[in-house]
């Protein structure tokens, strides 16, 4: 009963967490079976797979609901990151996996300065009219005839215009290569990316990745469940939990500071770095 | 500061037809989640009825004997019946998605939803025939 309780409050924590930032709440749920339950990693990563998936659905519903998340954004840079998965998961006993996870710390660290900085991500107004072909023309005084929203516009979302988005697609590719590769949540690349690349709001790029982190998680999960590898007793108790915090953590996430928001965000960049740094001298 | 909403173009907003259809996707998932949540959760009561430790070691997926399972309020059946709805959840919801976009005749969206399933079935699939 003791055990069932901590890891339902466990689960309340990770999935408010997982929810607010964006990042599924894996980052939490490991370390606590592993080293508070004494499960193996396999395990555990399996019903962190499960908890990955429950936050996201529990909050990229509220975040749907209310127009925080851009869905149109997030499907279009989830198939790169899917794209990137499946290479990655291809070619991962071509690389050296310390020297991956080496670069990918520098990776993190460099992000945690430019989110620490708070820069640029300033809603682009003006972008949308470079890719308006008659925006710029000569002599162009009558009044535009109506036009279709060029590709950009309609990934776009209220208030703010999204940019670079071939920055974006190399990126999401990158994420689901490294997410192969090292078994991390793409959140840790996704958010930086849609918020400092792309010009995402960070309160909508931190929505848009819950939505995203589902669908890779769930397609891991599949087979996770066919091998074998998620036991329905743990992951049952803090399944719950994870619903719970991530449902509370999407309906109050917009009552945090945006400072606060960033500097949460920092701190998770900093400590998921020392640890693959800790992960490679050991 | 660098997160203030702004005016923007009209060209950018959500037209009322995609605004609805996320918001129907919204709550497609969130009650699909509570169903998911109220399975789990009638499994672990019945984990604690009958005395189960989070630590014992619970049983794998058997498709074959979950009907009779559920009705012999096993509760391992409605804990893995609530897994699979927590899995299916993100995969129904970009099926819902692509219905939505073809109704609006978005064909390149269209194009994205099913290519992020083709992509995730060769994914799930290569793994299982490697591992198998």
């Amino acid at each position: 009963m003791l055990v069932g309780l901590l890891m339902l409050g466990g689960g309340v924590a990770a999935g408010a967490f997982g929810s607010v930032l964006g990042l599924g709440g894996g980052v939490l749920i490991v370390p606590l079976l592993t080293l508070g339950f004494g499960l193996p990693l396999r395990e555990a990563v399996g019903v962190s797979l499960i908890c990955v998936i429950m936050t996201s659905s529990a909050a990229a519903g509220v975040y749907l609901e209310r127009h925080v998340a851009n869905m149109r954004l997030g499907m279009t840079l989830e198939l790169f990151t899917a794209i990137g998965a499946l290479v990655g998961g291809s070619i991962a006993f071509l690389l050296s996996e310390r020297l991956l996870s080496f670069l990918f710390a520098g990776l993190l660290l460099y992000t945690a300065a430019m989110m620490a900085r708070g820069r640029p991500a300033e809603p682009d107004v003006e972008s949308g009219t470079e890719t308006d072909p008659d925006a710029d023309a000569p002599g162009a005084t009558e009044p535009a005839p109506p036009r279709q929203p060029t590709q950009l516009e309609r990934l776009s979302g209220d208030g703010y215009h999204v940019r670079n988005l071939g920055r974006g697609v190399v990126g999401a590719t990158g994420a689901g290569v490294v997410s192969a590769l090292l078994g991390i949540g793409g959140g840790t690349i996704k958010v930086p990316l849609m918020h400092l690349a792309m010009g995402v709001p960070l309160r909508v790029a931190t929505a848009t990745s819950n939505m995203m982190i589902g669908i890779t998680a769930a397609a891991s999960a599949v087979i996770y469940i066919i091998h074998g590898g998620i036991d329905p007793y743990v992951a049952g108790p803090t399944g719950i939990g994870v619903f719970l915090g991530a449902t509370a953590g999407s309906r109050l996430s917009h009552r945090i500071a945006l400072r606060y928001l960033r500097l949460m965000f920092v701190v998770v960049l900093v400590y998921t770095a020392l640890q693959m740094l800790l992960r490679d001298v050991a | 500061m660098t997160d203030s909403i702004q005016p923007t173009a009209p060209a950018a907003t959500m037209s009322d037809r995609s605004a609805a259809a996320e918001r129907l996707i919204g709550q497609l998932l969130i009650a699909v989640t509570y169903v998911a949540v109220g399975l789990l959760a009638i499994g672990v009561l019945l984990m604690i009825a009958n005395g189960i430790s989070p630590l014992s070691e619970g049983p794998p997926l058997d498709l074959a004997t979950l009907a009779s399972d559920l009705l012999a309020l096993e509760p391992a059946a409605y804990l893995w019946l609530g897994l699979l709805t927590v899995v299916a959840a993100p995969i129904g919801r970009v099926i819902v998605a692509a219905i939505a976009y073809a109704r609006e005749a978005d064909w390149l969206m269209v194009g994205v939803s099913l290519a992020i399933l083709a992509v995730i079935a060769i994914g799930v699939g290569s793994a299982l025939t490697v591992t198998v």
